[in-house]
């Protein structure tokens, strides 16, 4: 493996592909240097132990390297797509709990009208279009955004904990939501 | 089919984030088999948890971690999409709930609770329970409120109160302030999935068939 073989994607979305297409190690190389300290700091965040978060860290770049053929580019950024897998593996390893979903290849699964343009927002410029719509969201909004994700509790331990009612939560939220969405284009 | 009663954002935020409970996914997570839109709002979400993780503060990580990740990736066989099942259609049950009944809702034992209502538990765990209710048509479970709340997804048939009329797919969110008395559609039996996060209260306990289901 010498680092001169391929230059390196532009992109991270590429590397995940090159992975899927050709196991490509340098790929891989790259795409943990990049995401296994971001994986690693955001399940600190979540309060995760530091030991924990290396482990998981560790088990979210195998799942990638394992799961690569099932990123689709289309449908979702490389860090929306791996922050996926790392939500999985946590609540399967850490909370040692299901996780039950929807199964898009279930014959009673009702499908959309996919690719649609409206929810058609996980391409790059698209990120940076919801970062700038994260941006623009009032403090509290923010808050609440934040926690629904770091705090790890129900919203109503969350409002709390803000020493808020709960409807003054749901409706933060709602109003973030649908600035967000407005902001992306997709259906209010 | 059109859906017109969907989860709150807070679900589908739980649910995205990973916060939610094994309860409120398996609600959601069927919601989702049905609801496109809502599965559209969820990728959304994904998206802002996509973003968290790409601005988060990294931490560094051993200085061997690399390496022995590496040292893992030979002789792995690689995951691929998961086959489409042989099942035909029409199934009542989608994936996730199916699961959890081990096949659609015929496979249901149902246990009987009152007059033309019966149910299954199919989950607990703290206070949260998710149970299948099957109704018959003009029925009810009489007049109730909530100490906590309640979700409610229709599977089969509908039911009717005061806030609208629910078919299959939508998802009824009901909090303490509500007070409710859903009626069973005349065209059918009506199947819902409900979780409650806290026991029902009912106005009048003689009506209260769902004292039971709830473990009143």
């Amino acid at each position: 493996m010498t680092k001169t073989e391929t230059a390196p994607p532009a992109q991270l979305n590429d590397l995940i592909v090159l992975i899927a297409q050709s196991r490509d190690r340098r790929a891989f190389e790259m795409l943990f240097a990049h995401f296994a300290p971001r994986i690693k700091g955001y399940l600190i965040r979540l309060g995760t132990s530091v030991a924990a978060a290396e482990d998981l860290a560790q088990e979210t770049m195998f799942a990638v390297w394992r799961k690569a053929s099932l990123f689709d580019p289309a449908r979702a950024s490389a860090s929306t797509w791996i922050f996926t897998v790392a939500r999985n593996l946590r609540i399967d390893l850490l909370r040692r709990e299901r996780r039950p979903d929807f199964d898009p290849n279930d014959p009673a699964f009702v499908p959309g009208e996919e690719p649609a343009a409206d929810a058609r927002m996980m391409r790059d410029d698209d990120d940076v279009n919801l970062r700038a719509a994260l941006g623009k969201l009032s403090p509290e909004q923010a808050e609440i955004v934040q926690m629904s994700f770091f705090a790890d509790k129900p919203h109503s331990a969350i409002a709390a904990e803000l020493g808020l009612p709960l409807g003054t939560v749901k409706s933060r939220l709602r109003l973030a939501m649908a600035r967000i969405r407005a902001t992306l284009g997709s259906a209010p | 089919m059109t859906i017109r009663h969907h989860p709150e954002d807070e679900f589908l935020l739980a649910h995205a984030s990973g916060a939610g409970s094994e309860a409120v996914s398996l609600l959601v997570g069927t919601h989702l088999a049905l609801c496109p839109e809502c599965r559209g709002r969820v990728g959304a979400m994904e998206q802002i948890g996509g973003a968290l993780l790409a601005d988060v503060a990294p931490a560094e990580m051993s200085s061997s971690a690399l390496s022995s990740a590496m040292a893992r990736l030979d002789d792995v066989p690689e995951e691929s999409s998961a086959q489409a099942s042989d099942l035909s259609p029409p199934l009542i049950a989608p994936e996730p709930l199916r699961s959890y009944i081990h096949g659609d809702i015929d496979r249901v034992r149902w246990i009987p609770v009152g007059p033309g209502v019966s149910y299954r538990p199919l989950l607990t765990r703290d206070r949260e329970r998710v149970q299948l209710i099957r109704t018959a048509p003009g029925t009810g479970v009489g007049t109730h409120t909530h100490r906590g709340e309640e979700l409610t997804l229709v599977l089969a048939g509908g039911f009717t109160d005061l806030t609208g009329s629910y078919r299959r797919g939508d998802l009824q969110t009901t909090t303490p302030e509500i007070v409710h008395r859903p009626v069973t559609d005349a065209d059918g039996y009506c199947i819902t999935l409900a979780m409650t996060d806290a026991p029902l209260k009912f106005t009048n306990p003689v009506v209260g068939l769902l004292g039971k289901v709830f473990g009143f």
